[in-house]
């Protein structure tokens, strides 16, 4: 008996194991195609229309026109754009609920405004340049907090 | 006769593709066709709403892709079942069995 709830605990631990390291693979992914937009959303293209193209060379093997073959695969494809935007946004999208993190980020983010500006207002001044960094600083730390809060908002269609 | 095609209901589309990909490494185009041929062509599936599926598939963690050169020597990005994904399939199915199980019951019902 022991030796069989060791092995569950084995079995449970590996699964444990496999699963985290499919989050982290997932969530560097996400990542890199935040940083690479672009790159991503040629290489979700590339896929697509090479789908469309095995589509219409079988389409021409049943017997149609290259012209007939080529509407018929875009018609079973469906809404390409519609598709290729859905693959971006699901390969943008972290593999977990981010709403926590963000939370927080927002909190550290309007700490941080708040103790500048109380930082610009306590120092004594000697100068107007150090005034203004100092007041750039805040300006900074502000806008990257209606940035965030702005991403964060659901987009409605 | 024409055979007309059931469309598919909602959360099944992902267990086809873990299925398809069960049987080994394939591209889109090729899951697409696996299910059509594994299903007798009776399923009606929009081929564009493969990808957005395999998208969330792999983002689980349960299929991975890679690109590599297709039969036809063009490149391709292939998908395959994870250990986890596996898994899921499984699990899938049993939830599926039930589900079929007791409908059918709830339909046979006098």
């Amino acid at each position: 008996m022991g030796a069989a709830r060791g092995r569950d605990h084995e079995g449970a631990a590996r699964e444990l194991s496999v699963r985290t390291m499919s989050r982290i693979r997932a969530t560097i992914n996400s990542i890199r195609a935040r940083l690479h937009h672009d790159e991503i959303a040629r290489e979700v293209e590339t896929e697509l229309r090479l789908h469309v193209e095995m589509r219409t060379r079988a389409n021409i093997e049943a017997g149609m026109t290259p012209d007939e073959a080529q509407r018929a695969a875009l018609q079973s494809f469906g809404d390409f754009d519609n598709v290729k935007a859905s693959c971006c946004e699901i390969r943008r999208s972290l593999p977990f609920d981010s709403t926590p993190l963000r939370m927080g980020l927002h909190i550290a983010i309007a700490a941080l405004a708040g103790a500048a500006a109380l930082w610009t207002v306590n120092t004594p001044h000697h100068s107007l340049s150090s005034l203004l960094s100092q007041l750039g600083f805040v300006a900074v730390l502000t806008c990257l907090f209606v940035i965030a809060r702005r991403n964060q908002k659901p987009h409605r269609q | 006769m024409a055979k007309s095609k059931a469309g598919l209901l909602q959360g099944t589309l992902d267990m086809l593709i873990l299925k398809a990909l069960s049987l080994g490494a394939l591209h889109g185009y090729g899951i697409g066709q696996r299910i059509a041929q594994i299903s007798g062509d009776a399923l009606k599936i929009e081929e564009g709403s493969l990808y957005p599926g395999l998208y969330r598939l792999e983002q689980r963690g349960w299929v991975q892709s890679e690109w590599d050169v297709s039969d036809n020597n063009q490149k391709a990005k292939f998908y395959k079942l994870t250990r986890a994904g596996r898994k899921q399939l499984i699990l899938e199915e049993r939830n599926w069995e039930r589900l079929a199980g007791a409908t059918m019951k709830a339909l046979r019902a006098s």
